[in-house]
């Protein structure tokens, strides 16, 4: 098993029809990064460059437990990654464009369900390109909301198209879907590569980073389906156990609706913070560094899902004080 | 004849540029093909005592590589979906190149010539493709299956040939295209394919950590066994017969999983884990003849085991992560690839506790 460091970090590309994701793919592929990266396409005539670290990939699916959607990877990334390990020491990034329509979860899942893939690679960050200038067209379409909730890093492309008002509300609106996000602005999905590549936004040890004003501000409720986020923080020492009950819970009744969850938690009579993430079902935490002097320990919680009922969640996480 | 060459005992190691990925002895035992992750194809020719690079160092891997049963003709494929033939002349006879046949830009992984027969069975995405020796040239025809093949395997007398997906495996006879494939359900994805000589059992090593099983050439109900510690990702079944089956061997996680049947029935099979490796088990591989079991590890190591699961010996390479495996047909031989591109040729000796027939005619005497 390889050591984290060692680990093939992997950027997951999603995004609508249209939204930039070949211009981004090329910038990736042209761009004097120093990296080698070997990028897994779903059509060879997407990217414009004659790369043999370019790959086709048929989007396939494999439901590993009944259908469950928490358990359903992407089987051909297993095959083709596996096949593409060999060749390791070609390359030193990886980079997976999904379709237009594609859920991202299946993706991000096979980097922690599948046992080689677990081992040998590390999830950097998933990448979605917004197209400003179409977005509000399809935003009740399944998948751009699905995309826009597993982002890590939002490209909201096109602002050249768009007037600045127009950015701004959909930046206001991307930001109460996904408060985890980085969001950039980008023209020809120009974002710095250091934005894409080498995030780490998988990485546990990195801090979260919520909008402090999205903390505290009010949220407008959607309407029944809508994908939503819903955040907490807390600074009395929560009690680990009922938090853990209280999680188990959650995903074993909510799991589907719950794209993912992060957290830095104050853990009642310990002087580290524990970080927390979980994509659908899967969940992982760690006991992460001692908090800081100036530091002022406090537990912050992050849900994004579908049907997210505030007050419940609200509830069961102020129950889980200490 | 010419007298028996010697070079085995001379020459015992030798490095490709990248890992290898598949090594295949010809029928009679006189060449042996070496794939690599970095697209070349080493041919050694033990009776001539030469070597030729068929493909050198390329940007796209080859993951396959295989000799046709009677030796005409050799295959590879891998990254670039092109389906590489030559045709041999024997030992000492340089061999010609066709041209590539492209296949629909899929990698290809799963490719196996029939036993007893002049086809090459090769999954190209969601198909199997035969090429004909008889004729030189693609069938027209494709098999489709609901998924990406992931393993290939021929029943031993060439006329069944079954190819898995997620979710199923497909059962069909080539030579009658009437008769309508069969399929078996088998809820995950098949990693590893083999059917045995005796019973005409098949295997399928699954993604899921289980094995399924099916009597009768599939015809017969299918077991499934669960409680492997990964993915089921290679097995491999002894070519001597056992009181109601032949030994099954079976790769998950750090261990190889020995199955005999002992009594009739699903409940009459029985694994004994073989722990001694501390890394994952890659390859696993019956030495023809005899119930002797070789096992190849990401340790850096291969044990050889004997029928009833006792280790006989541990093979060290050079510490790199051994990740091929490939049996001479005399059964006396071994050569085994690793992660860096050395291989290694291991002359092995039956231990007493391994049964076992006469070497085959046509390798060279131990």
């Amino acid at each position: 098993m390889a050591s984290p460091r060692d680990r093939l970090p992997v950027t997951v590309l999603t995004g609508y029809l249209g939204s930039g994701k070949t211009t981004l793919l090329n910038r990736i592929l042209t761009h004097e990064h120093g990296l080698k990266v070997a990028v897994i396409v779903n059509e060879f005539g997407d990217v414009g460059i004659d790369n043999q670290l370019v790959i086709e990939a048929d989007e396939e699916i494999f439901e590993m437990n009944n259908g469950c959607i928490c358990c359903t990877v992407r089987g051909d990334l297993i095959r083709i990654i596996g096949n593409l390990m060999k060749r390791r020491d070609r390359f030193d990034h990886l980079v997976i464009e999904t379709t237009g329509l594609a859920d991202p979860a299946p993706v991000i899942q096979t980097f922690f369900v599948d046992e080689d893939l677990r081992d040998e690679l590390k999830l950097d960050a998933v990448v979605t390109l917004v197209d400003l200038k179409h977005v509000e067209q399809h935003w009740d379409c399944e998948e751009v909301q699905e995309q826009l909730a597993f982002a890590d890093v939002l490209l909201l492309n096109k602002i050249d198209l768009v007037d600045v008002e127009a950015c701004v509300a959909i930046q206001q609106r991307t930001r109460a879907l996904n408060p985890l996000a980085r969001v950039i602005p980008t023209c020809q999905a120009d974002a710095a590569m250091d934005q894409i590549l080498g995030v780490e936004a998988f990485s546990l040890e990195r801090a979260l980073a919520i909008d402090p004003e999205f903390l505290t501000s009010d949220h407008d409720h959607e309407h029944d389906g809508a994908v939503g986020s819903v955040a907490f923080i807390e600074e009395r020492p929560m009690s680990y156990k009922k938090l853990e009950r209280w999680i188990d819970r959650l995903v074993s009744e909510r799991g589907p609706d719950l794209f993912r969850m992060k957290g830095i938690l104050r853990i009642d009579g310990d002087s580290h913070r524990y970080v927390f993430q979980s994509v659908h079902m899967l969940i992982d935490s760690t006991r992460d560094r001692p908090w800081r002097d100036g530091e002022t320990p406090s537990t912050q919680f992050v849900i994004i899902g579908r049907d997210l009922d505030e007050a419940a969640l609200r509830a069961g996480f102020e129950a889980c004080v200490a | 004849m010419a007298a028996p060459p010697t070079l085995v005992q001379e020459r015992l190691c030798g490095a490709c540029s990248h890992a290898i990925t598949a090594q295949a002895w010809s029928a009679d035992g006189e060449l042996l093909a070496m794939a690599t992750a970095g697209g070349e194809l080493l041919l050694i020719d033990f009776r001539a005592g030469c070597e030729e690079w068929l493909r050198g160092e390329r940007d796209c891997s080859l993951d396959v590589a295989g000799f046709s049963a009677d030796d005409r003709f050799l295959m590879a494929a891998g990254q670039d979906g092109k389906l590489l033939l030559w045709e041999l002349g024997g030992s000492g006879v340089r061999p010609i190149a066709f041209d590539p046949l492209p296949l629909g830009g899929h990698w290809l992984d799963a490719a196996a010539w029939q036993p007893q027969g002049s086809l090459l069975a090769v999954g190209a995405g969601k198909q199997v493709r035969l090429w004909d020796g008889a004729s030189r040239s693609l069938r027209p025809e494709s098999q489709e299956l609901k998924g990406t093949v992931l393993a290939l395997a021929w029943s031993r007398d060439g006329r069944r040939l079954a190819a898995v997906c997620h979710g199923e495996v497909l059962l069909w006879s080539p030579d009658d295209p009437v008769q309508a494939p069969q399929r078996c359900a088998t809820g995950s994805a098949g990693l590893s394919l083999g059917w045995s000589g005796q019973g005409n059992l098949l295997a399928s090593g699954q993604l899921d950590g289980s094995l399924m099983l099916w009597p009768d050439g599939g015809a017969g109900r299918g077991w499934q066994f669960r409680g492997f510690p990964g993915k089921a990702r290679a097995l491999t079944w002894c070519d001597q017969p056992g009181r109601l089956a032949p030994l099954l061997a079976v790769a998950s996680a750090d261990i190889a999983v020995l199955w005999s049947q002992q009594d009739r029935g699903a409940k009459g099979w029985k694994p004994e884990p073989l722990v001694l490796h501390e890394g994952r088990v890659h390859a696993v591989a019956f030495a023809p003849g005899s119930s002797l079991l070789a096992t190849a590890s990401g340790d850096g190591t291969v044990g050889l085991w004997d029928g009833r699961g006792r280790l006989q010996q541990l093979l060290e390479g050079d510490g790199q992560a051994i990740t091929s495996l490939s049996w001479r047909p005399d059964g006396r031989h071994l050569v085994a690839g690793g992660e860096q591109g050395q291989w290694w040729l291991w002359p092995v000796t039956l231990p007493p506790s391994v049964r076992s027939r006469p070497p085959s005619p046509g390798g060279f005497a131990p």
